[in-house]
C-alpha cells in the first residue's frame, strides 16, 4: 500500500510517478483525481475507459465519506458544560489577576487587582443599554504630585489616584459624546460606591459601533483598533 | 438616548465575530469568566473536529480541553489578526495531530487496513451496507499516516480549502494536496471491495 509522503499529485507531470500510478491510457492518477475535483473538463477522460475506472474509484470513496458525514450527529449530546468546568478548574489556578491597584486614601493600606476592579468597572458600563465593553486597563495617574517618595513594589501602583482606560461597543443611535459621559460617570460612581477607588480620569474609547441587532458596524474588528486611537480623542475628559 | 434593546446574554453565537473579539480582549486581560464564555461557545464545534480527527470522542475532549488551557496561557500574545475560532482550530488540529502520532505504532499493530471486502455475495439491505461501507472507511483510516489524517479529515470532512489547510499545518499547499491524495489512493485501495 502506498504510504510515502513524498508523491506529489497534480495536473503537471512529476519525476518518479509510481508505475501503479500512471494508468494504462498513459495519464497520472493525481492528474485524473485532481482534474474531477476541480471540474476542469479533459476530452480525453470523458472517453477514456481508464480514466472512467480510476474516477469510479473515487466516486466510490466520495460516496462512503458522504454518508459518514450524513450518519453524524448533527448536535452530538457534548457534555459542553463538564468540559468547561475542567478547563476552569486548571485555568483558575492559573489566573492573570494583574496589576495591584491601591484603593482608599494615601495613608491607607487598601489593594485590588487590576482584573477584579476592570471586572467591576466593565459591569458598570454594560448597564447602560446597547453598550459592551472590551479592554480596560487601570494605570497610575501621571498628573498625581502627591505620591509617597518610596518606589511600590513591583506590579503595585503607587498609592494614588489612578487613570482609567475603556473601550466600548456602542449601539447606533448613541450620541457618541453622551455615551462617552455616560460611560465616565458610571465608572467613577462604581469606583467610588462599589470599590472605593479614587479615580482622576476615565479615557474613553469607542471602539465599535453595532446596528439594532447587535452586530459590528462596517467598520471590521481588525480595523477598529486603528480607528480607536480617534474615538478617544472624541470620549477624553478635559 | 437608545431605545430599550439591551442585550439577552443567553443570545450568544459564536458566529458573531466581534462578540469573540471584545471576549478575547477581556479574556487576554485576565478575565477568567470571559474565557469561560468563550470556551462554552467554541466547544461544540471543536469538539466535533476533534472527534473526526482522532475517531474517539474520549481523545478529542482531552485533546480540546487541553488545547483551551494552552489557549489561554498564550492569550495575552495573541495579537487578534486572526479570529479566535479560527485560532483555537488551528491549536486543537496540531494537539490532535500529536496525539496521532503518539499513538501511530500501536494504531498500525492492529489495523494494518486489510482491505475489507463486503461479507456478503448477496446484496444485504442498502441501508445495513451503508452502515457497514462506513464502519470499513473508519477502519481503513486508522491506516493512514498522521499527516496524511488530518489533511484528508479537513478536506473532506470539514471542507476545507486546501489553502486554509496548509495555513493551519504550517505546510505548503502543494504539500497538503499531496497528502490528500496518498490518503484517497490509501483509502481506495482499501475499500475496492465496496466498488
Amino acid at each position: 500500500m502506498a504510504m510515502n509522503e513524498g508523491g506529489a499529485p497534480g495536473g503537471t507531470s512529476y519525476e518518479d510517478v509510481p508505475e501503479d500510478e500512471v494508468l494504462s491510457c498513459g495519464r497520472e492518477l493525481a492528474q485524473v483525481w485532481e482534474q474531477a475535483e476541480t471540474g476542469e473538463p479533459d476530452p480525453h477522460t470523458a472517453g477514456c475507459p481508464h480514466c472512467a475506472e480510476a474516477l469510479r474509484a473515487l466516486r466510490s470513496l466520495e460516496a462512503v465519506v458522504a454518508r459518514a458525514r450524513d450518519d453524524e450527529p448533527q448536535e452530538r449530546p457534548w457534555d459542553t458544560a463538564a468540559l468547561a468546568g475542567r478547563v476552569m478548574d486548571v485555568v483558575r489556578l492559573e489566573l492573570r489577576p494583574g496589576r495591584t491597584l491601591p484603593l482608599g486614601e494615601a495613608d491607607e493600606d487598601a489593594w485590588i487587582v487590576e482584573a477584579a476592579a476592570a471586572r467591576t468597572f466593565r459591569a458598570a458600563v454594560e448597564s447602560l443599554p446597547g453598550v459592551r465593553a472590551g479592554s480596560c486597563r487601570i494605570e497610575a495617574d501621571p498628573q498625581d504630585t502627591g505620591r509617597p517618595a518610596s518606589a511600590p513594589p513591583v506590579g503595585w501602583l503607587p498609592r494614588g489616584p489612578a487613570r482609567v482606560r475603556i473601550e466600548v461597543q456602542v449601539g447606533l443611535s448613541w450620541n457618541l459624546q453622551l455615551v462617552a459621559d455616560e460611560v465616565r460617570a458610571r465608572i467613577v460612581a462604581a469606583a467610588d460606591r462599589e470599590l472605593g477607588m479614587r479615580v482622576a480620569a476615565v479615557d474613553v474609547v469607542i471602539a465599535d459601533l453595532l446596528d439594532d441587532a447587535g452586530n459590528a458596524g462596517n467598520a471590521g474588528n481588525a480595523e477598529n483598533a486603528e480607528n480607536a486611537e480617534n474615538a478617544d480623542t472624541e470620549g477624553r475628559q478635559g | 438616548m437608545p431605545g430599550d434593546r439591551g442585550r439577552a446574554p443567553e443570545d450568544t453565537d459564536a458566529s458573531l465575530p466581534h462578540e469573540d473579539a471584545l471576549l478575547v480582549v477581556r479574556a487576554a486581560e485576565g478575565d477568567d469568566e470571559a474565557f469561560e464564555a468563550l470556551v462554552h461557545r467554541h466547544a461544540p464545534v471543536l469538539l466535533r473536529l476533534a472527534t473526526r480527527l482522532l475517531g474517539s470522542p474520549t481523545e478529542a475532549e482531552d485533546a480540546v480541553q487541553e488545547a483551551f488551557v494552552s489557549a489561554w496561557r498564550k492569550l495575552p500574545e495573541f495579537r487578534g489578526d486572526a479570529r479566535f475560532g479560527t485560532w483555537m482550530h488551528r491549536i486543537v488540529t496540531n494537539r490532535c495531530l500529536n496525539v496521532l502520532r503518539s499513538r501511530q505504532p500501536v494504531a498500525a499493530l492492529d489495523s494494518v487496513a486489510e482491505p475489507q471486502a463486503p461479507e456478503h455475495q448477496v446484496s444485504p439491505p442498502r441501508a445495513a451496507e451503508g452502515r457497514a461501507a462506513v464502519q470499513d472507511l473508519s477502519r481503513a483510516i486508522e491506516g493512514l499516516s498522521p499527516e496524511q489524517r488530518v489533511c484528508w479529515v479537513l478536506r473532506e470532512l470539514d471542507g476545507a480549502p486546501y489553502e486554509s489547510i496548509a495555513e493551519t499545518v504550517g505546510i505548503s499547499p502543494e504539500a497538503v494536496r499531496g497528502r490528500v491524495f496518498r490518503a484517497r489512493r490509501y483509502l481506495t485501495e482499501a475499500m475496492a471491495g465496496w466498488r
